[in-house]
C-alpha cells in the first residue's frame, strides 16, 4: 500500500513546493525554466522542485551594491564541440583499457 | 560516411516476445540489418537464446544491466557495446549502430536513412535524445558522480579535449553511432560503475567525437524515458514522429491502465 501511496505523495509534496515557489528564469537565455522552491538551511540552499539542470551564477551589479548580491540561475549551451579525435578506427577495437 | 546501418537492440524478454518485436522491425524497417543483444542471467539457460528467431544475436549476461533503480544503482551498457563491438570485428560492412532498448520502436522506413542524413549534415559522431551538458549543474545524476575521482581523474587523463572536466548526459536508447565512435567507446572499461546516460556521451566527447542531440522536431517529440506509450503509435506516426519510447506492453499483449 505505501508503495502505491509514495508516488502520488511525493508528486504532491513537489506540487506545493512549486507553488510556493517561483519562477526560475535561465539568465542568459531570458526563458522561464519551471518554477522551484528555495530554502535557505545550513549555510546551504535547498533547491527543490526544478526538472532543468542549472547552473547557480552571481549576477553582475550595474551599480556596485556591497550589502547584497544576487544568485541566479543559468543552462549550459546546447553541446556544440568539434571532432576533434585523435584517430578513427574501424577495425577491431583495442584491448580494454583500465 | 559510408557503410550500412546496424540496428543493435537490447532486450530482455523471452523468446515469443522477441518475436514479435523482431516481425514489428521487419515489417517497419524492411531490409534494415538487426543483432539482438539478450540479456538473459546464467539462470535462464541456452534453450530460451537458441529459440530465439533472429540469427544475429549475442547474449549478455551482465548484473549491471539487471538493476532496480537504474540511476541510483548506476545501470551500464559497457558489456552490451562490447558483445556488439566483438560482432561487428568480423563485419566491417556496417560504418554505423543505431542502438535501441527493446521498447523503442521505429515509426518510418527510412529512420536508419534520416539518422545518417541528420549525423552527416550537423557532422556528429553520435547522435542522442536529451543531449546536454551537465558538470556543474543540478542534475542530481551528476551530483552523485561528482566526487568520484578515478572518475575524475579517468578524464582528467584521456581526454583530448581542452576542458577535461565536461559532463554530458543522454538519454539511454536511441542513440546513433558511427562505427569509429562506437568501437572506441566501446573498447573502454568504466574506471568505476558510472551511469550509462552519463558514460557513454561523456566519453565519447573525451575521445573526440562530437556528440550531438536529435533536436526538437519529428525526431524526438514521442521519445520520453517514463509510462508506456503503447496507445499513441498510430497518432505518433501520424504526426511524422521518427520513432516511439517506451512501449512497455506491446509484445506481451497485454496493456497496463495508463
Amino acid at each position: 500500500m505505501a508503495a502505491r501511496w509514495f508516488p502520488r505523495i511525493y508528486s504532491l509534496c513537489l506540487a506545493v513546493a512549486r507553488w510556493l515557489g517561483s519562477p526560475i528564469v535561465d539568465q542568459r537565455t531570458g526563458r522561464v525554466l519551471g518554477r522551484a522552491l528555495l530554502l535557505p538551511r545550513k549555510g546551504k540552499v535547498w533547491l527543490i522542485g526544478l526538472d532543468v539542470p542549472v547552473v547557480p551564477v552571481f549576477l553582475p551589479q550595474e551599480r556596485t551594491t556591497f550589502w547584497k548580491q544576487e544568485i541566479g540561475f543559468t543552462t549550459h549551451p546546447e553541446p556544440d564541440f568539434p571532432h576533434e579525435a585523435a584517430q578513427t578506427p574501424t577495425s577491431p577495437p583495442p584491448t580494454l583499457r583500465r | 560516411m559510408t557503410g550500412r546501418v546496424l540496428n543493435l537492440i537490447l532486450t530482455h524478454q523471452r523468446a515469443p516476445q522477441i518475436g514479435a518485436m523482431l516481425k514489428w522491425w521487419e515489417r517497419e524497417l524492411p531490409g534494415g540489418a538487426i543483432l539482438l543483444a539478450v540479456n538473459h542471467a546464467a539462470e535462464i539457460g541456452d534453450r530460451e537464446f537458441d529459440a530465439i528467431p533472429h540469427a544475429d544475436k549475442v547474449r549478455v549476461d551482465d548484473p549491471r544491466l539487471r538493476t532496480r533503480d537504474h540511476p541510483r544503482h548506476r545501470q551500464s551498457y559497457s558489456a552490451v557495446f562490447r558483445a556488439a563491438a566483438d560482432w561487428l570485428a568480423t563485419r566491417p560492412e556496417f560504418g554505423f549502430v543505431h542502438f535501441a532498448e527493446f521498447d523503442h520502436l521505429p515509426l518510418t522506413a527510412d529512420l536508419n536513412d534520416r539518422q545518417r542524413a541528420l549525423a552527416e549534415r550537423d557532422g556528429a559522431d553520435v547522435l542522442g535524445f536529451a543531449v546536454r551538458r551537465v558538470d556543474g549543474t543540478s542534475q542530481s545524476i551528476w551530483l552523485s558522480h561528482a566526487t568520484d575521482e578515478p572518475l575524475r581523474k579517468f578524464f582528467h587523463d584521456r581526454s583530448v579535449r581542452a576542458d577535461p572536466t565536461v559532463v554530458l548526459s543522454m538519454f539511454g536508447s536511441g542513440s546513433f553511432w558511427t562505427r569509429a565512435a562506437f568501437l572506441a567507446v566501446a573498447a573502454q572499461a568504466e574506471p568505476c560503475p558510472v551511469y550509462l546516460e552519463l558514460w557513454l556521451p561523456t566519453l565519447a566527447h573525451h575521445l573526440g567525437f562530437r556528440v550531438r542531440g536529435y533536436g526538437d522536431g519529428d525526431a524526438s517529440a514521442r521519445v520520453q524515458n517514463l509510462g508506456d506509450r503503447v496507445r499513441e503509435i498510430e497518432g505518433a506516426r501520424a504526426a511524422g514522429a521518427w520513432s516511439i519510447h517506451p512501449v512497455k506492453t506491446l509484445w506481451d499483449g497485454t496493456e497496463k491502465t495508463p
